[in-house]
């Protein structure tokens, strides 16, 4: 009998008819163009919000119109093609990263198969280096001599609106989450790059309402929701009230505080979404525990800053607010709270936008003394770092059993790991709150950490299977954990995550809640004159 | 139940070959699969892996004629990547009818004698049940999908956008919107 090749057989030379000859794909790369349907592309910025932004000082978001991914016309200016051409070359000249990471990627490979989307999808255009390849490629017809001569043989291709659409399609299938740029042996950034992308997306009138819409709320009122100072303080105060019912123990937080020693900034997820509102409830318990003390401002109301998934200018005037908010009470530093991009965008942009933040203090624990001369130039500490070096000098106390309906294992957040190096505090607290945690695989955690799948305002529902698809890798360290050791909580320290993943879990590991970090604080700290209900599910349980 | 305990000897005995060949063409069905079908790496390769390992298990338990119960685990491993895959439902699930078409291949000069041709009529049969149950499974994700939408609107993680303040639902153009929103 002949020997039937795989391969062979693989490409369908079938002798009787085969069901699935029409699912193979069968064109190369660059000749597949983007197709938009429904759920895989997020809808466009509404065009209200887009004029309400355009309307604001120091940032420009130009041609506000309704228009849909799915037609034909996007409605772009006559001449986009040389604003498009225009921004990249100012780009070029400001950012010399960018300048940098055009020039420099040799093509080896070592990034293509480390992004959660390729992972999910098996599209190559999500391979980190091609979606580089998509700016870089009309970079190099426009803007270096080889290009410019050779055209297509330089690799080289025209800005067409094809091209933009591409843009489009896969600056919005990267969650800038910087896993690639771990494995690149030039430190090439694709996140970096896919920020460019949108920027110059922007500069055309294309984006995401769901990026937009809490970028323009968080510049009216402070917070992605739109949450006016009343209703923001009125949600702490429920959750006081809650904290009050659950435990015996009154907390009262105040807001606007001239003269307080710290800054309390957390993502207003905390105060108002499950559960998220667990968390909230977890950093009240503990600063009452230390007598802290500290300010919610209803002004800078919100960590996040989906200005980091907008542009440098939007970016920019977010993070200015709580600075600008800092300086107006007086305080001497600022504590933040379980976010993932917030501290990206203090770490690593926050000093060139708007430091020198000389009106602060070195943060240091007026608690244990510590200084945290890591914060030496931001002035900003994380809350895991505080809450380790509370556990640290024995400040606080728990009582793991608390915790016994828990068995976590711990997520680590892109922007808190790759961006900002927060690898062990949370471990550490985890060490102490809980009896025993497991760790996922170790290639999909720490640096090597797997992306939720719905960062960079991706986490809306209309592209719901793109953020299960693109989430997969994760989920699936998390289900191996959960059948080989019985975990049934994962635990975080982002409010995105704490949202995203939770949807991701009830797709593909069901049996697994999500807790924010300071949730399992909460849970286990013992208060001085308490009167803690019988908890059977933290702070979660309904009294 | 040994109804086609001939040709389950010819399968175990050609297991590697059918499984390799299934294997192949059902990642191939990736526009870039390289990857897929070379990483055995279970958590840097999940797509890849979990298919494999999936299909793997439904022939062994095709080849053992087990109970239709017990190819639900396998069956939603491989079905509930490919649902939330660029796939339409038919591509999502042919690779299941695929089998089928393998097996006729590597088969073919065994098939030629008459015993083991009637029973593959009752491997085939099996074969489609199999299908069937995994076009269910299916629709259970993308029951499940939708569910997750709701769930989200509900719980307030979508209030990120037009929500908030609640004097927003006194205004009713914004509720028109809204709805119209909900219905695209
Ligand atoms: S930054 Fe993350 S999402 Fe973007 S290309 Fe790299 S790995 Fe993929
Ligand atoms: S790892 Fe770096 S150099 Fe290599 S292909 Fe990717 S971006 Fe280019």
């Amino acid at each position: 009998m002949a020997v039937i090749k795989v391969d062979k057989l693989a490409v369908s030379v079938a002798k009787g008819p085969s069901l699935m000859t029409g699912a193979y794909p069968n064109k190369p790369w660059d000749e597949v163009p983007a197709v938009f349907k429904p759920g895989n592309y997020a809808y466009p910025t509404k065009a209200d919000k887009l004029e309400y932004l355009n309307s604001q000082q120091g940032v420009s978001f130009p041609n506000a119109r309704e228009w849909s991914p799915e037609d034909d016309d996007w409605k772009l200016p006559e001449n986009w093609k040389e604003i498009i051409l225009q921004g990249l070359a100012d780009r070029l000249d400001r950012f010399r990263s960018l300048k940098i990471f055009m020039d420099c990627c040799v093509r080896c490979g070592a990034c293509a198969d480390k992004c959660h989307f390729f992972l999910g999808t098996g599209d190559p255009k999500n391979m980190p280096v091609l979606r580089a390849e998509l700016l870089r490629s009309v970079y190099r017809n426009d803007f270096t001599l080889a290009g410019k001569i050779l055209g297509k043989l330089a690799g080289g291709r025209e800005m067409t609106v094809g091209v933009l659409k591409e843009w489009f399609m896969y600056a919005y299938q990267c969650t800038e989450c910087r896993r690639c740029s771990v494995f690149c042996p030039y430190g090439i950034d694709t996140a970096e790059i896919t920020m460019m992308l949108r920027e110059l997306l922007h500069l055309v009138g294309i984006g995401i309402n769901w990026a937009m819409e809490p970028v323009a709320n968080s510049n009216r009122t402070g917070n992605h929701m739109g949450l006016t100072p009343q209703a923001f303080k009125g949600n702490v105060d429920f959750l006081c009230d809650d904290v009050e019912n659950l435990t015996g123990v009154r907390v009262n937080p105040t807001f606007n505080r001239k003269g307080a020693e710290v800054l309390f900034i957390t993502p207003s997820a905390d105060v108002f979404a499950e559960p998220g509102i667990f968390t909230c409830m977890g950093y009240l318990l503990l600063f009452e525990a230390i007598g802290l003390d500290y300010t919610w401002s209803t002004y800078a109301s919100e960590g996040g800053n989906f200005g980091l998934f907008t542009s440098n200018e939007m970016m920019k005037k977010l993070n200015g607010k709580m600075y600008a908010e800092a300086k107006r009470l007086g305080v001497k530093w600022i504590l933040g709270g379980e976010c993932g991009h917030m501290w990206r965008v203090i770490h690593q942009y926050m000093d060139t936008m708007n430091g020198p933040t000389d009106f602060l203090e070195v943060p240091k624990s007026p608690i244990t003394g510590t200084v945290f001369d890591n914060a030496k130039s931001t002035k900003m500490v994380h809350i895991s770092e505080f809450t380790a070096d509370l556990i640290k000098n024995g400040k606080i106390k728990f009582d793991k059993s608390r915790n016994a309906h828990v068995l976590p294992t711990f997520h680590d957040s892109c922007n808190p790991a790759r961006a900002m190096g927060l690898l062990d505090e949370p471990r550490y607290i985890l060490d102490h709150v809980v009896d025993k945690w497991y760790e996922m695989p170790e290639n999909t955690i720490r640096e090597r950490t797997f992306c939720c799948g719905s960062g960079t305002a991706l986490n809306t529902d209309e592209i719901m299977e793109l953020r299960m698809r693109s989430g997969l890798p994760r989920a699936n360290a998390v289900k191996y954990v959960h059948e080989k050791h019985g975990v049934n909580t994962l635990s975080c320290v982002c409010a995105i995550d704490r949202a995203t993943l939770s949807t991701l879990m009830s797709y593909w590991v069901p049996e697994v809640e999500v807790a924010g970090l300071s949730e399992l604080v909460g849970n286990a700290l013992v208060i001085e004159g308490e009167q803690r209900q019988d908890l059977t599910e933290g702070l979660r349980t309904l009294v | 139940m040994n109804t086609y305990s001939e040709l389950a000897e010819i399968l175990a005995a050609k297991q590697k070959q059918i499984l390799d060949i299934w294997t192949e063409r059902t990642l191939g069905t990736y526009s870039a699969p390289g990857f897929f079908k070379k990483s055995l790496d279970p958590f840097a390769n999940p797509v890849g892996v979990q298919i494999r390992s999936g299909l793997a298990a439904l022939f062994e338990l095709l080849r053992d004629q087990a109970e239709p119960a017990a190819f639900v685990g396998p069956l939603d491993q491989v079905i509930r990547i490919r649902a939330v895959q660029d796939f339409t439902a038919s591509q999502a699930v042919v690779p299941f009818l695929e089998l089928k078409w393998v097996v006729k291949e590597v088969l073919a000069q065994e098939l030629q004698r008459r015993l083991l041709a009637d029973q593959l009529n009752e491997f085939e049969c099996a074969v489609e049940r199999m299908a069937l149950v995994g076009f269910d499974l299916y629709c259970q994700c993308r029951e499940q999908l939708y569910r997750n939408r709701i769930q989200e609107l509900k719980s307030g993680r979508a209030r990120f956008t037009d929500g908030g303040c609640p004097s927003r639902f006194l205004d009713a153009a914004a509720r028109q919107e809204q709805m119209e929103n909900m219905r695209k």
